[in-house]
């Protein structure tokens, strides 16, 4: 019975450790490896510094240790100022955040003058692995109705499905059941570009005409055929082109402009 | 008596929503960023699967219903799509008490698993049928295999509450007296 319970323990510890192994390894950034750099050095460093203080002593460079009295005093009033300074960085931090909320506003009033806009908060997002709608701060009672467009500083979100009185909720371009009319720069025809599993921040482009010259990096923006969304509306740049062997059923990825994981303030437009 | 035993049976049932509560949150906040390659757990799927095993008694299906709805009213393009598939997750956990022994960490786990892979493929068919999502089997596959694995690990650590927890309210709820006389 003991014997079981502690094998028990044991398996969800070792659980737990595989599993934040497993999501640390999971989410890791290859070129971003300066933390294990870090870490060997908070192995090594202690060692090392335990050896240049002994080296220090060994040539008399031991002075730190003659007048501890003065020390502890010099002490006591870094740590009052440390703390005075660290009481001024929240608040400037907090001022700082502020501003760029502030700023990010104003960016996306300025780029989308044209229409009439009512800025929002991203409050919720979807708690699902195959849905990607979001929910923002502004409802019924602010004007939003269902069908109206939504964008953020770098280009277009989604558009409004359903309101409350004082939320709305959205559904993003790169949610699977979503399809936009689009036109890429270099042809002037509509594509289909839709949601897609493969990648958070990826659509795939239908229906490429079959006269058109696709390019990568070219730009791609709404087309305005569709009823929701006004023309001109930056969606993304073509990334990767796939041909197949029956020339219309090629398809190609597009990157989206708005980085979803990150989208804290959108616009709806009103007008 | 009686009376005690109903305010213990409503006491649970409100700690069941509360639960649901802390899992909704949970979902919302930390699994948006403790995530197995950017996919997360379903967590509602394990909490209903649980009240079918353990409660029975139509309450799993109505339990999944109404957490469904709810999650369909908060986030959902629809209502009802996940009200109806917890629901069912919630019939299932009560077919499997039948016919299954909850008492063995592999068996749950292989209720888990099935449950999830019912959940989720319903759910996507759904989306494929309703909404017009395009069919991307293998990008599907890949990520329910990564959120059964999730939830496969969070029910190993969560095993031993999920046990005394689900025996107590089984006790409550099914009241599985022995009859002393045949003995």
């Amino acid at each position: 019975m003991y014997r079981n319970k502690k094998t028990g323990i044991i398996g969800i510890i070792i659980t737990i450790i595989i599993l934040i192994l497993v999501v640390i390894l999971s989410n890791i950034d290859i070129k971003n490896m300066s933390y294990i750099e870090n870490a060997f050095n908070s192995l090594v460093m202690p060692i090392q510094n335990g050896l240049t203080y002994l080296k220090n002593k060994v040539e008399g460079n031991n002075s730190f240790f003659d007048d501890i009295s003065n020390l502890q005093k010099e002490n006591e009033e870094l740590k009052t100022k440390n703390s005075q300074l660290e009481q001024s960085l929240r608040e400037l931090e907090i001022l700082k955040a502020e501003n760029e909320t502030l700023k990010e506003y104003v960016n996306l009033k300025d780029k989308y003058n044209e229409y009439e806009t009512i800025p929002a908060y991203v409050i919720n997002k979807d708690i699902t692995n195959y849905n990607n709608t979001i929910v923002i701060n502004i409802g019924e009672k602010d004007g939003v109705k269902p069908n109206m467009t939504v964008i953020a500083d770098q280009g277009l979100v989604g558009h409004v499905i359903s309101t409350t009185q004082t939320t709305a909720k959205v559904q993003t371009i790169i949610d699977t059941a979503s399809s936009v009319s689009a036109t890429m720069s270099t042809s002037d025809e509509a594509i289909i570009v839709t949601g897609t599993l493969e990648k958070a921040s990826t659509l795939k482009a239908t229906y490429i005409p079959t006269e058109a010259k696709v390019l990568e990096n070219d730009k791609v923006e709404t087309s305005g055929i569709g009823g929701i969304y006004p023309k001109g509306i930056t969606i993304g740049t073509i990334k990767e082109i796939v041909d197949t062997k029956n020339i219309t059923d090629r398809y190609a990825y597009v990157e989206t402009a708005v980085d979803f994981k990150k989208i804290e303030t959108v616009l709806v437009i009103i007008e | 008596m009686r009376g005690g035993e109903s305010l213990k049976k409503f006491l649970t049932i409100i700690c069941l929503i509360l639960t649901f509560f802390v899992i909704y949150f949970l979902q919302a906040n930390f699994f948006t960023w403790f995530t197995i390659s950017g996919v997360m757990p379903n967590l509602f799927i394990v909490l209903v699967l649980f009240i079918g095993l353990f409660i029975g008694r139509k309450l799993g299906f109505v339990f999944g219903l109404i957490f469904g709805i709810y999650l369909d009213l908060m986030l959902g393009k629809a209502v009802g799509i996940s009200g109806i598939m917890l629901g069912l997750v919630g019939l299932i956990g009560e077919y499997l008490d039948k016919n299954f022994s909850k008492d063995s960490r592999v068996t749950i786990i292989l209720m888990v698993i099935g449950s999830t892979a019912f959940y989720e493929i319903g759910s996507y068919l759904f989306q494929v049928i309703r909404w017009g999502a395009l069919i991307e089997i293998l990008p599907f596959l890949k990520i329910l295999a990564l959120e059964i694995i999730f939830n496969i690990a969070l029910v190993i650590i969560l095993y031993p509450i999920i046990q005394r927890v689900g025996n107590y309210v089984e006790n409550l709820f099914k009241k599985k007296e022995v009859l002393t006389r045949y003995f």
